[in-house]
């Protein structure tokens, strides 16, 4: 694992320069442009809000578009980069083929063009937090400050199955429609549309707390709609998460590498 | 010669056959066994037992049919692929253009482009910003440099694609049949740009059909047949044995003269070795022996045998030619060859012109020149009689060895006949009589001696 990263740390150029050509040419030709990365998020605050102040009021949880837009940005990030790294080597054929190309680059630029779109929709996460602190619907804690340390805790989770399912998916090719299936799933046993605490049954709860995204998402919620740090136990569960994965993503990675070129 | 630059020891590679059925499994194994190796039913093996080496700077050919297991070998060398089975081991900094401008992405422009590839290519960020004009002018792509890729026409990216990359200075270039993309000026650039490499020291594989250029460009050369090597060595030869076969011959062992066509069918063919540089004063010849040289000597204007002359003597090559069979297709060549190995001279009846109509039974083929012009030296004479694809019938390389005498010490290859005039106010005066003279006097000794024990033709 160690070889892995200090090879990785090699080729940072070329992930840094992989990355910012993903970001440029995601919105090449559109007309907006970069503001799509500022816009999208902004839209979906406001969908939110329009549907679930106007249609399906959550007087339990206010204001609910808020909540629901805290914890469905640690999802977004780890559900974007997880689905699209099914096709990161699969898609790049002509690289692992045709060039000498470290491939494990492949799954780290989709996650780290992930986590820059997770990066640019802060600003408006915090916009949102602002007003609702405002007009004194939320309380602030200055924990907040450590955002970007929590961000990078998930990034490291995010890669890490990164790398096992773009590896995996170039010998298994149905793995993209499991996948994409298994997120549906997932998003329903995370708690990003209803708080885990409102959760009557122990044993469901229980289960929610076996879900590796649930700490990430409630620690999101914690600091922007609750006010308050995480609980201990989550965050030393994210860091576990975010090591036990990288290592495994490395591991799966490392044993389907060799067998890539042909596979692919 | 110090460690090769490429060393094949052994090399096999087996391709599983990815069933639809079997991917479970074969993830399944890949996860738990970390087995690489396929059962052999599920297989296929692109390449057998491959050895050899290939030392830096060399240029080394790599022959053979279509799905024989070239590219294979290359992506192998060059570290996409993994071996089955043997050790590959590469000593310096490698380019592969196995596929022009394969990372370009379509939708950001040239500019880009190249920084990205380049660093693919493993340069940095600084040393593409000191290439990177050489590389724009090379390329050719001019205003085009700041458009998406998208909006390139096919040629425009392959001839990207190659600046870039042999912009990287690679220590081994591998090269797989890219030269036969893009117009006829732009591959020319790419020849003359690889031989300038060659000329740096840079070590070059190169997989082609065009068998022409790998007889222009590289020293050795290896052919591959079904995975397998079928020979390997100097690549006039290789690139023969290759046309043989694939116009049904069976190889015939080169050496003495050759009895065609009762070869034995064996399926797979031990690889020969082909003497690069055998003894240099030692005929090699090899062909399928339809057409056979019988005889080849020099011969001055009276017809008598030659062994030594004078830059300046008139000379004719003679040819005793024997068809054991009748040909419609065949040609006659010679070639002169310098002592260090530069090719002088060499012709052909194709070239000049001369439509087969056809041979049989026994002939005579004279070559007559007025004068060799010819700077001192030992000197080389191939000749051959061969199909107008190439196909030997019989090759004669070193046919005959043959000293060009000088009394005067100038230097180079080739004496264009010249003569001297002062006028003004330098004067100069000629001191040894036989400085004018071309045949110095031991050959005119051995002329006399040939002219007594006349035996004519």
């Amino acid at each position: 694992m160690l070889a892995s990263i200090l090879k990785l740390a090699r080729h940072r150029q070329l992930i840094t320069t992989l990355t910012s050509r993903d970001l440029k040419a995601r919105y090449r030709g559109s007309v907006l442009g970069y503001f799509w990365s500022l816009a999208n998020p902004l839209m979906l605050l406001g969908v939110y809000t329009l549907v679930f102040t106007r249609f399906f009021p959550r007087p339990d949880i206010s204001p609910y578009a808020l909540f629901l837009f805290a914890g469905i940005l640690p999802w977004i990030f780890f559900s974007g980069a997880v689905m699209e790294s099914t096709a990161a080597i699969s898609g790049n054929s002509g690289l692992i083929k045709k060039v000498m190309f470290p491939a494990e680059a492949l799954p780290i630029v989709v996650v780290l063009s992930h986590l820059v779109h997770f990066a640019l929709a802060m600003p408006v996460l915090l916009a949102a937090f602002g007003v609702a602190f405002a007009t004194g619907k939320v309380p602030f804690h200055p924990v907040m400050i450590f955002v970007p340390v929590l961000m990078l805790l998930e990034a490291l989770f995010v890669a890490g199955v990164a790398l096992a399912v773009s590896s995996a998916s170039v010998l298994f090719r149905d793995l993209r429609d499991l996948v994409q299936n298994l997120l549906q799933l997932g998003f329903f046993l995370t708690p990003v549309i209803y708080s885990i605490e409102r959760i009557p049954s122990q044993l469901m709860r229980t289960v929610l707390r076996l879900n590796p995204m649930t700490p990430f998402v409630i620690a999101f919620q914690d600091i922007f709609f609750f006010g308050r740090p995480p609980a201990l136990v989550d965050v030393v569960l994210m860091a576990l998460y975010a090591l036990g994965s990288l290592a495994l993503g490395f591991v799966v990675f490392d044993r389907l590498r060799d067998t890539l070129a042909e596979a692919i | 010669m110090s460690t090769p630059a490429i060393s094949v020891r052994g090399l096999s590679k087996s391709y599983r056959l990815f069933g639809r059925r079997s991917q479970l499994q074969t993830l399944k194994s890949a996860l738990l066994k970390r087995e690489l190796r396929p059962d052999p039913e599920s297989s296929v093996q692109a390449l057998r037992g491959l050895t050899f080496d290939v030392a830096r700077g060399e240029a080394f050919g790599v022959i053979g049919r279509n799905g024989s297991g070239k590219s294979t070998l290359l992506k192998i060398i060059s570290g996409i692929l993994k071996p089955t089975e043997g050790l590959v081991s590469v000593n310096g900094r490698v380019s592969a253009l196995i596929e022009l401008g394969a990372g370009f992405h379509p939708e950001i422009s040239g500019r880009e482009n190249i920084y990205i590839n380049g660093i693919m290519l493993g340069l940095s960020r600084k040393e593409i910003d000191r290439r990177f004009d050489r590389i724009v002018e090379f390329s050719g792509i001019g205003e085009f440099l700041d458009q998406p890729v998208k909006t390139y026409s096919s040629g425009m990216y392959v001839r990207l694609g190659f600046a870039v990359a042999v912009h990287v200075d690679p220590e081994i270039l591998l090269i797989d049949e890219v030269l036969s993309v893009g117009d006829e000026e732009f591959s020319q650039k790419c020849i003359a740009k690889i031989q300038e490499m060659k000329a740096r020291g840079a070590t070059l594989i190169f997989v082609t059909h065009q068998l022409a250029l790998v007889k222009e460009l590289c020293d050795r050369a290896v052919w591959i047949e079904r995975g397998a090597m079928a020979a390997i060595g100097d690549p006039a030869r290789v690139i023969d044995a290759y046309l043989q076969e694939v116009a049904g011959h069976h190889l015939v062992a080169a050496g003495d003269v050759p009895i065609a066509m009762s070869g034995s069918g064996s399926d797979a063919p031990a690889p020969r070795e082909e003497p690069a540089e055998k003894d240099p004063l030692e005929e090699e010849r090899w062909g399928s022996g339809e057409v056979l040289i019988t005889d080849v000597s020099l011969r001055d204007d009276r017809g008598r045998q030659l062994v030594a002359l004078g830059g300046r003597s008139p000379v004719t090559i003679r040819m005793q030619v024997t068809a054991r069979e009748p040909q419609t297709d065949f040609v006659f060549g010679v070639a002169i060859y310098h002592g260090d190995g530069t090719c002088v001279y060499g012709t052909n009846t194709e070239i000049e012109g001369w439509r087969p109509a056809k041979i049989e039974g026994d002939g005579t083929v004279d070559f007559a020149m007025p004068a060799l012009d010819l700077v001192a030296g030992g000197y080389r004479l191939d000749v051959a009689v061969h199909t107008k694809n190439g196909r030997a019938f019989d090759y004669r390389r070193g046919a005959i060895r043959f000293v060009v005498g000088s009394g005067i010490h100038d230097v180079g290859i080739y004496r264009p006949p010249h003569d001297w005039s002062f006028l003004g106010g330098i004067e100069l005066e000629l001191t040894q009589s036989s400085g004018r003279r071309d045949v110095p006097p031991e050959i005119e000794k051995t002329l006399r001696e040939l002219d007594d024990s006349d035996e004519s033709d």
